[in-house]
C-alpha cells in the first residue's frame, strides 16, 4: 500500500467541509477523484499535500506515519501537486523554471556558479521526453496555456515523486495535447508512480482511472474499481440527492418579451455566441471549467473587451458596455471570485452592501441619505439571514464563507436588477445557505426580474432553470427547455459537444 | 486604440529607450558638433559613473519590488564622513573600507525593519533618509567641506588608460550582470520579485533574498557616493539630494518595472544612466539655460514611463482578446 | 464582535493620547511653549500642513501617492506672485489683483491635479512615477519662470490676511475649518466619498459594483492639487512673496503626518481626523524640538524614527486584526 488515508475530517469555522474519509492508493495506480464543486475534492488533496492540517484522522505513507506540516514536506516525501494555477515564474526562461530550487552548478576560482550549458542540456532532455519543442531560453509568458501546462508537469517529474496529483490537469489543452498528456500518465503508471486525477470530466477518468472515488458534500460516497462503474452511476453517484428539499418552487413563468439579446459575441475564448433572454426567466449556462462560461459574462459585463458581436438591452443597442452603465441600467453581476471581485474583505458589513446601490442614479455630489440607506441596509441584511454582530463596525473578513455571499447577493439585491448574473454562486457553500440563497433568487425573479445562471453543478440549473443553454470551447452547443431536462443529455452535450456540433 | 496594435508600432514601442536614446545622441550632435567626439564620450562616461553605480543597487531592489529611497542620504553620509577622515589625515584606504560599511549597515538595518517587522520599504527608506541626511548634518555642522588633492586625484587617475570612475562603474556593472543571470540568487530575486509567495513554494528564502539586496544596495550607495566626491572639490550641504530619484528613473528608463521582476543591470540599467546623463552632458554642450535642464530630462521621463504603461495596457489587452 | 472597530479606535486614540501627552509635557520642558505666542506659531505653521495633507489622504485612500504637492505648492506660490505682484503689475486695483491671483493658483492646482490623476487613472502609470516626474517638472518650471527669483510686492490686504481677525479669529483658520470641513463632508456624506473608500478597499469590487474607477482616481488627484493650491496661498500670505522654492522641505512632513495618523499607504483606510492629529503631532513635533534650541539635523534624525516607529505600530495592529 502506498498511500492511506484513515478517517479524515476537516472543518473550517463551523463549517464541515470533510467527514471520515478514507482513501487507498495502491504502486502503480491511478485514483479518480470526483465530486461536484464543494464536495470537499481540493481539500481532502490540500492536506494530503501539506497545506492543511486534517481536523481528525491519520495518513500513511509506505505504512509509515506521514504527517506533513508544510507544502515543502509533502514535496519531500515525494508527493507532487500538479496545481490548476500554475506555479511558474512567467517572467523567466523555461530552464530558469526549471531549475529555480536548484540549479546545475559548477566551479570557478572556488565560487560556484550556474552551469548554464549543463542546465540548457537537461532541460532539453526533459522538454524532448515531454514532447515539448520549445526554446529551453523562452520566456514562460510566451507559451501557450497547454505549454505551461506541460512545463510545470515537467518540473514536477524532474524531483520523481512517488505520488502525483493531478487537479483538473486538461482544461486549458486541446484533445491532442490531452492524449500526449495521457500517454504520459499511462507512461507514470507503469513506472510504479502513484497517481490521483481530479477531474469534472468523467470521460477522461473513465478512460485513465483504475479505480474512482466519489465525494459529495465531504462525505465518500464511494471508492469502487473502474469496471463497476458508468457515466450515468458516476452522475447520480455525485449528485444524488432530493431535489424537492433543495429547490424551492417557482410558479412564475417568463414573459415573451425579451430583456437582453446577444448576437455572434467573439473575443478571447468565447467564439460566435448569441442568445436572448426573456423577462423573469431564468437562464442556465452549464459547461466544463473552461468551457468560456465565465468569459462569456465578463465581455457582457464590459469587464473584458469584445473583438466583434451586438449587445441589445429593452431593444437599444449597447455599443460599449462597462460595469458603471449596466449598474445604471439594471444589471448586476455576481462573479466567480467572491474575495478578489465580490468583497471589500477588511470594510464593514453596511459599506459593502449599500456600495451598489449608492452608486446607482446619483450623481457624485450627492447627499448620501445616511438614516434611509441605513434602514434599507439593515433591511436586506436581515431578508438576507446575514449572521452578523454590528452591521456597521463588523468587517466582512470575520464572517463564514456562506454569509459573506449573502452578504455579495445583498449588494445586489438591494440594487433591485432587472437582470442578476450568477456566477457559480454555491460554490464552497454549504447546503444551508444554498438554499437561503435559492429562496432568495426565486423571489428576485417572482418580483419580476431575470436572472443568467452559471453553474458546474447540474442539479442546481435543472432545479431553478426555465431553459439551459451548454457551452464547450466557448461555443453554444445545445439548448435545453424546462420539462425536457435530463442530466446525462446535458452532460453529453458538455462533453460531445464540440463532435456533434460538427456533425450538424 | 487601435494604433497601440500596429505591428511596427509595437516593435518600435519595444525597444523605447533604446529609439530614445538614439534620438538624443542625434540631436545634440546635430545641434553641437562637440557632443559627438570621442573625448565627450568619455565625459559622459565619467560623470556617469557614479549613477550608473547607484542605479545598478537600486536595480536590484527594485527587481524585488521594493524601493530605496536612502540612497542619497547615503551617498552624503559617505561623502561628509570620508571627507571628514581624510582632511584629518587618515589614510585614504582605510576611509574608503570604513564608509562602505556605513553603506552596509544602512542596508542591514533597511532590510531588518523590512522582513522581520513587515514595514513597507517605502516608509523604512524614507525613515532612513531621513537619519542618514540629518546625521550628515550633523557631522558636517551644515558646512560645506573642502576636499584633499589626493581624494582628487583619485577621480581624475587612469589605470591602464582607463579613468578610474569608468573601471569601477564597468566593475561594478559587470559583477551586477554576473550575479543576476549566472547565480542562484540572482534568479531568485527574478522570482521574488515576481511573486514572493511562489518563490517560497519554490523553496526559496524570501527574507535572505531581500537582506542581500538590501546590502547591495547599500554598498553601492556608498560606492557610488565615494566616485562622486572623487570628481568634486567639495561637499555642500546638498549633496545626493534627488540622487535616489535619478537613480530609480534610470532604472524604469532601462526597463525595470516598479512592481518587481522584470529588468535588467545590463544593457538595461547602463542605457537609462546614459540617456539621463547624454541629455544633462548635451543640454551643457547646446548652453541650454540651466534652469530648463530638469524640465527637459522630466518631460523625458514622464514620456518613458508612459510609453512603458501604454506598452503593458497593449499587452493586457492583446492577452484578454486572445491574441497571444 | 467589532475587533476592526476596536482597533480603529484605540488607533485614532492612539495618535490623540499622543498629541496630548507630548502637548503636556513640552508645557513643562519647553521654555516658552505653552504661551499665545507660541500657539499662534504653532496653529500658523499647522494650517497649511494639515490642508496639504488632507489632499494626500485622499489620494492614499485610494492606495495612491502624491509626491508632487511640493511643487504644486511652488508652482501656485509663483503664479499667484506674478499675477498680484505689483511688479508685475497686471491689475490696478488691489482687489482684482487678489481675487485674480487667488483663483490663478486654486486653476493651477487644480491643473497639475488632473495631469496627475488622468496619467495615473486613464494611461495606467504607477502613481509614484507620475508623481515624481510631475515633481521634477513643475518645480523645474516653477524655477525658470522666475529663473530662480522671488516675486516679491505683494497686495498689502493679502500680506495681512494671516493677521486679520473676523470676530476674533484669524483668517487662515477659515480657511483652514472650511478645508477639514469639506473634506470631512465630501469623504463622509457624499457618493463620492464612499466611492475612494471603496478603489482603495478593492479596485475590482468597485469596478464591478459600478463604481467609475477612473473618474474617482482623477477627481481625487485633482482634489489634492486644490489642496496643495490652498496650502500655496497660506504659505505665500505669511511668507509675503512668490517663491518658485517654496515648500521644498515639507514632502516628508506630509506624507509622515498622514501615515502617522494612521492611514494605510494601501488605502481603504483613513479618515481626516486622524490626518489633523497626525499634522498635529508634526508639527508639535517641529514646533517643540525648535523650542528646545536642538539643531535641524537631530531633529530630522527625531523625526525619521517617529515616522519609523507609527509604521511598525501600524503593521503590529494589522497583523493582530489579521489574526482575529
Amino acid at each position: 500500500m502506498l498511500l492511506k488515508m484513515n478517517k479524515i475530517s476537516k472543518s473550517f469555522g463551523e463549517v464541515a467541509v470533510l467527514k471520515s474519509i478514507d482513501l487507498k492508493l495502491e504502486k502503480g495506480q491511478l485514483l479518480g477523484l470526483v465530486g461536484e464543486n464543494g464536495a470537499g475534492k481540493s481539500t481532502l488533496m490540500n492536506i494530503l499535500g501539506g497545506l492543511f492540517a486534517p481536523s481528525r484522522g491519520t495518513m500513511e505513507l509506505n505504512a509509515e506515519p506521514f504527517i506533513p506540516n508544510s507544502p515543502n514536506d509533502a514535496l519531500k516525501a515525494g508527493i507532487a501537486f500538479v496545481h490548476q494555477e500554475l506555479n511558474l515564474f512567467t517572467n523567466l526562461t523555461v530552464m530558469e523554471n526549471l531549475f529555480i530550487s536548484d540549479f546545475p552548478k559548477k566551479s570557478m576560482l572556488g565560487l560556484s556558479f550556474l552551469d548554464r550549458k549543463k542546465a540548457i542540456r537537461k532541460t532539453d532532455e526533459l522538454l524532448s521526453e515531454m514532447g515539448l519543442s520549445i526554446s529551453p531560453l523562452a520566456k514562460v509568458d510566451q507559451l501557450t496555456a497547454a505549454q505551461q501546462q506541460l512545463l510545470e508537469i515537467t518540473k514536477i517529474l524532474n524531483n520523481s515523486p512517488q505520488i502525483i496529483i493531478f487537479d483538473e490537469p486538461t482544461t486549458s489543452l486541446t484533445r491532442y495535447e490531452t492524449e500526449k498528456l495521457f500517454s504520459l500518465i499511462r507512461k507514470l503508471k507503469a513506472d510504479g508512480t502513484g497517481i490521483i486525477y481530479i477531474s469534472h470530466n468523467l470521460e477522461d477518468v473513465m478512460l485513465l482511472a483504475d479505480q474512482i472515488m466519489v465525494l459529495r458534500d465531504g462525505q465518500l460516497i464511494c471508492q469502487e474499481d473502474k469496471t463497476a462503474l458508468s457515466i450515468p452511476k458516476l452522475v447520480k453517484a455525485m449528485v444524488g440527492r432530493d431535489l424537492d428539499q433543495y429547490f424551492p418552487s417557482r410558479t412564475t413563468m417568463p414573459a415573451e418579451e425579451n430583456l437582453l439579446e446577444v448576437k455572434h459575441l467573439f473575443g478571447g475564448l468565447v467564439q460566435e455566441v448569441s442568445f436572448s433572454i426573456r423577462k423573469q426567466e431564468v437562464l442556465g449556462f452549464y459547461g466544463l471549467v473552461g468551457a468560456g462560461r465565465s468569459e462569456l459574462a465578463r465581455l457582457l459585463y464590459g469587464l473584458d473587451p469584445f473583438t466583434s458581436g451586438n449587445i441589445r438591452w429593452k431593444r437599444n443597442k449597447i455599443s460599449k458596455p462597462s460595469p458603471t452603465k449596466w449598474v445604471h441600467e439594471g444589471m448586476a453581476f455576481l462573479t466567480e471570485n467572491r474575495r478578489e471581485e465580490g468583497l471589500m474583505i477588511q470594510q464593514s458589513i453596511e459599506k459593502n452592501i449599500q456600495l451598489a446601490g449608492l452608486t446607482k442614479e446619483r450623481s457624485l455630489g450627492n447627499l448620501i441619505p445616511k438614516q434611509i440607506i441605513k434602514n434599507k441596509v439593515r433591511q436586506q441584511a436581515n431578508a438576507n439571514k446575514i449572521k452578523y454582530h454590528d452591521i456597521s463596525r463588523q468587517a466582512v473578513a470575520t464572517l463564514s464563507g456562506g454569509n459573506q455571499q449573502k452578504v455579495v447577493l445583498a449588494k445586489w439585491l438591494l440594487l433591485g436588477p432587472e437582470l442578476l448574473i450568477l456566477d457559480e454562486p454555491t460554490k464552497g457553500i454549504d447546503i444551508g445557505a444554498r438554499h437561503e440563497i435559492y429562496t432568495l433568487t426565486n423571489n428576485l425573479v417572482k418580483a419580476g426580474s431575470s436572472i443568467l445562471l452559471i453553474s458546474s453543478d447540474i442539479e442546481e440549473l435543472i432545479g431553478l432553470c426555465d431553459r439551459i443553454l451548454v457551452m464547450s470551447e466557448g461555443r453554444l452547443t445545445k439548448e435545453f427547455q424546462k420539462g425536457s431536462f435530463d442530466r446525462s443529455n446535458i452532460l453529453a452535450a458538455a462533453l460531445h459537444g464540440q463532435e456533434k456540433d460538427e456533425k450538424r | 486604440m487601435k494604433w497601440i496594435l500596429n505591428k511596427n508600432m509595437q516593435r518600435l514601442l519595444d525597444n523605447s529607450t533604446m529609439v530614445l536614446f538614439a534620438l538624443t545622441v542625434l540631436f545634440f550632435s546635430l545641434l553641437s558638433p562637440e557632443f559627438f567626439s570621442f573625448n565627450n564620450f568619455f565625459n559622459i562616461l565619467v560623470q556617469g559613473a557614479a549613477l550608473a553605480i547607484l542605479a545598478t543597487g537600486m536595480t536590484f531592489v527594485l527587481l524585488t519590488a521594493g524601493i530605496d529611497l536612502s540612497v542619497g542620504s547615503i551617498m552624503f553620509l559617505v561623502g561628509v564622513i570620508s571627507g571628514k577622515m581624510v582632511v584629518s589625515g587618515l589614510p585614504l584606504w582605510f576611509a574608503g573600507v570604513i564608509v562602505l560599511g556605513i553603506g552596509l549597515a544602512f542596508g542591514f538595518v533597511n532590510a531588518l525593519f523590512i522582513f522581520r517587522l513587515k514595514v513597507i520599504p517605502f516608509i523604512v527608506t524614507l525613515a532612513t533618509f531621513y537619519a542618514g541626511r540629518g546625521l550628515g548634518l550633523l557631522i558636517s555642522d551644515t558646512r560645506a567641506i573642502n576636499l584633499p588633492e589626493s581624494l582628487l586625484k583619485l577621480g581624475s587617475g587612469k589605470i591602464w588608460g582607463i579613468p578610474v570612475p569608468i573601471l569601477l562603474m564597468l566593475i561594478v556593472v559587470f559583477l551586477a550582470y554576473f550575479i543576476l543571470t549566472r547565480t542562484n540568487f540572482g534568479k531568485h530575486v527574478y522570482a521574488v520579485g515576481h511573486d514572493p509567495e511562489k518563490s517560497r513554494k519554490a523553496g526559496i528564502s524570501v527574507n535572505r533574498v531581500l537582506l542581500k539586496v538590501y546590502l547591495i544596495c547599500g554598498f553601492c550607495a556608498a560606492l557610488g557616493g565615494l566616485v562622486a566626491i572623487s570628481q568634486l572639490g567639495a561637499i555642500s550641504p546638498t549633496f545626493g539630494l534627488q540622487s535616489e530619484f535619478m537613480a530609480i528613473a534610470a532604472a524604469i528608463l532601462g526597463g525595470t518595472s516598479l512592481f518587481g521582476g522584470r529588468g535588467s543591470v545590463f544593457p538595461g540599467t547602463l542605457i537609462g544612466v546614459l540617456l539621463i546623463q547624454s541629455i544633462q552632458n548635451g543640454l551643457v554642450m547646446i548652453n541650454a539655460d540651466p534652469y530648463l535642464h530638469p524640465l527637459i530630462t522630466g518631460s523625458i521621463i514622464f514620456l518613458i514611463v508612459m510609453i512603458d504603461s501604454l506598452q503593458n495596457m497593449r499587452r493586457k489587452k492583446a492577452k484578454k482578446l486572445g491574441l497571444n | 464582535m467589532g475587533a476592526m472597530a476596536g482597533i480603529s479606535n484605540s488607533k485614532s486614540g492612539f495618535i490623540i493620547y499622543l498629541c496630548v501627552g507630548y502637548y503636556l509635557i513640552m508645557a513643562v520642558l519647553a521654555p516658552g511653549f505653552f504661551t499665545l505666542n507660541n500657539t499662534m506659531n504653532l496653529l500658523f505653521n499647522l494650517l497649511p500642513l494639515l490642508i496639504i495633507a488632507i489632499g494626500q489622504t485622499y489620494v492614499m485612500l485610494t492606495a495612491g501617492i502624491d509626491l508632487s504637492v511640493t511643487s504644486i505648492v511652488a508652482m501656485c506660490s509663483v503664479l499667484g506672485g506674478f499675477m498680484m505682484s505689483s511688479d508685475t503689475g497686471l491689475f490696478q486695483s488691489e482687489f482684482a489683483a487678489i481675487l485674480f491671483g487667488i483663483s490663478t493658483m486654486l486653476l493651477g492646482g487644480a491643473l497639475i491635479g488632473t495631469i496627475n490623476g488622468f496619467a495615473v487613472a486613464k494611461l495606467g502609470m504607477p502613481a509614484f512615477m507620475v508623481t515624481l516626474t510631475t515633481m521634477i517638472l513643475f518645480s523645474g518650471l516653477a524655477i525658470w519662470l522666475t529663473q530662480s527669483q522671488n516675486l516679491y510686492n505683494l497686495p498689502e490686504a493679502f500680506i495681512d490676511m494671516p493677521y486679520t481677525s473676523l470676530l476674533g479669529i484669524p483668517i487662515p483658520v477659515y480657511v483652514g475649518l472650511l478645508v477639514v470641513l469639506v473634506a470631512y463632508f465630501l469623504l463622509n456624506r457624499t457618493i463620492f466619498g464612499e466611492w475612494i473608500y471603496a478603489v482603495g478597499a478593492n479596485t475590482k469590487t468597485a469596478k464591478i459594483s459600478g463604481v467609475n474607477v477612473p473618474k474617482t482616481i482623477v477627481l481625487v488627484y485633482v482634489f489634492s492639487g486644490l489642496c496643495a493650491a490652498v496650502g500655496a496661498i497660506l504659505y505665500t500670505a505669511r511668507l509675503e512673496t512668490g517663491s518658485p522654492v517654496m515648500g521644498q522641505n515639507i514632502l516628508l512632513d506630509v506624507i509622515g503626518a498622514v501615515v502617522i495618523g494612521g492611514t494605510s499607504l494601501f488605502g481603504g483606510k483613513g479618515k481626516i481626523a486622524w490626518t489633523f492629529f497626525g499634522a498635529l503631532f508634526m508639527t508639535l513635533l517641529d514646533n517643540s524640538l525648535n523650542l528646545l534650541n536642538l539643531s535641524f539635523f537631530i531633529i530630522m534624525v527625531v523625526k525619521g524614527s517617529v515616522i519609523l516607529g507609527a509604521a511598525i505600530l501600524n503593521t503590529v495592529l494589522e497583523k493582530s486584526l489579521k489574526a482575529t
